[in-house]
């Protein structure tokens, strides 16, 4: 404990212990992760690793391109108007229009979101 | 249902902020309405490319998705400029993970001099924001100066092992 101790104190200052050097939490990406599908099976232990970074930049572009969206509209304050503009503009976030429309989320926004992203893979 | 989250199909509102907080000016707000919303695309972007991911490994008749499985999702589904940063970081952490425990000190402390030597920082820092600064040069071109940013602000936790949370995730494979 001591020498995780040390390094996590040298090298990784301002990082949530709880989370390492990773700032999102490997266990609930994988929770996740098996949830996308029954029939995912097994994770190997890299793979919620990869995904802990590849979140960091999904939530740093959706952020940027939001915040434009925001000083746009000559506003301070980022509201999800400003992530559902920011979605529509960009064709990689395509997957995430239904989820940004609807107006709360249920289990049939769930069900439409999964035809959604079928409906894309078909084209 | 209506209403109900479930927390644990999120990743944390503090964690994903303060992520949100490295791009966005000083006085900068976020309504809580775009904080809920941005949880919920993190999961489906999680989502989305596991299930790409899971399908590659259905036809290819493997039953554990892998990193590289991801990586390969990411690519298919236009997320390639994430990919290249991306292999890269896995690449440091197999390399750092490969190491027997006994050389993890040995190491750490040659990993400065290491990483100073292909690059010339403009200012100087201290040998810890060293680590840092190579990240940030190394990654720029492919990720058109946005994962920069990130590296700047969050090195020490992209780029340093701690080894505790691997090997939790070692002993606990699905």
């Amino acid at each position: 404990m001591r020498q995780a101790g040390a390094y996590s104190g040298l090298l990784c200052g301002g990082v949530s212990g709880r989370t390492g050097p990773h700032s999102l939490p490997l266990a609930r990406i994988k929770k996740i992760m098996k949830n996308s599908g029954e029939d995912v099976k097994m994770i190997s232990g890299e793979a919620p690793i990869i995904f802990s970074k590849a979140c960091e930049l999904f939530i740093e572009e959706l952020t940027r391109r939001s915040w434009i969206m925001a000083i746009q509209g000559k506003r301070r304050t980022l509201h999800k108007e400003d992530l559902a503009s920011a979605v529509i503009a960009t064709d990689i976030f395509d997957f995430l229009i239904t989820l940004v429309s609807s107006s709360e989320s249920h289990a049939v926004g769930g069900a439409t979101n999964v035809m959604e992203v079928e409906t894309i893979d078909c084209s | 249902m209506a209403g109900v989250r479930e927390q644990d199909q999120y990743m944390p509102i503090a964690n994903v902020i303060r992520i949100m907080r490295r791009i966005l000016p000083a006085h900068a707000k976020i309504s809580d309405d775009a904080k809920e919303t941005i949880q919920e695309c993190v999961s489906e972007y999680i989502s989305f490319i596991t299930a790409e991911a899971n399908e590659r490994c259905q036809r290819e008749q493997r039953k554990t998705v892998t990193a590289e499985d991801v990586l390969w999702a990411m690519e298919k589904l236009g997320f390639d400029n994430y990919a290249h940063p991306l292999s890269l970081y896995l690449h440091r952490y197999r390399k750092t993970e490969g190491e027997p425990a006994s050389a993890r000190r040995a190491s750490a402390s040659a990993s400065p001099s290491m990483q100073m030597h292909p690059r010339t920082h403009p200012h100087s820092h201290p040998p810890n924001y060293s680590h840092h600064g190579f990240g940030m040069f190394d990654f720029d071109p492919s990720s058109q100066g946005f994962y920069r940013d990130d590296a700047s602000s969050s090195g020490s936790g992209g780029f340093v092992a701690s080894f505790d949370p691997y090997a939790n995730i070692k002993r606990d494979p699905l």
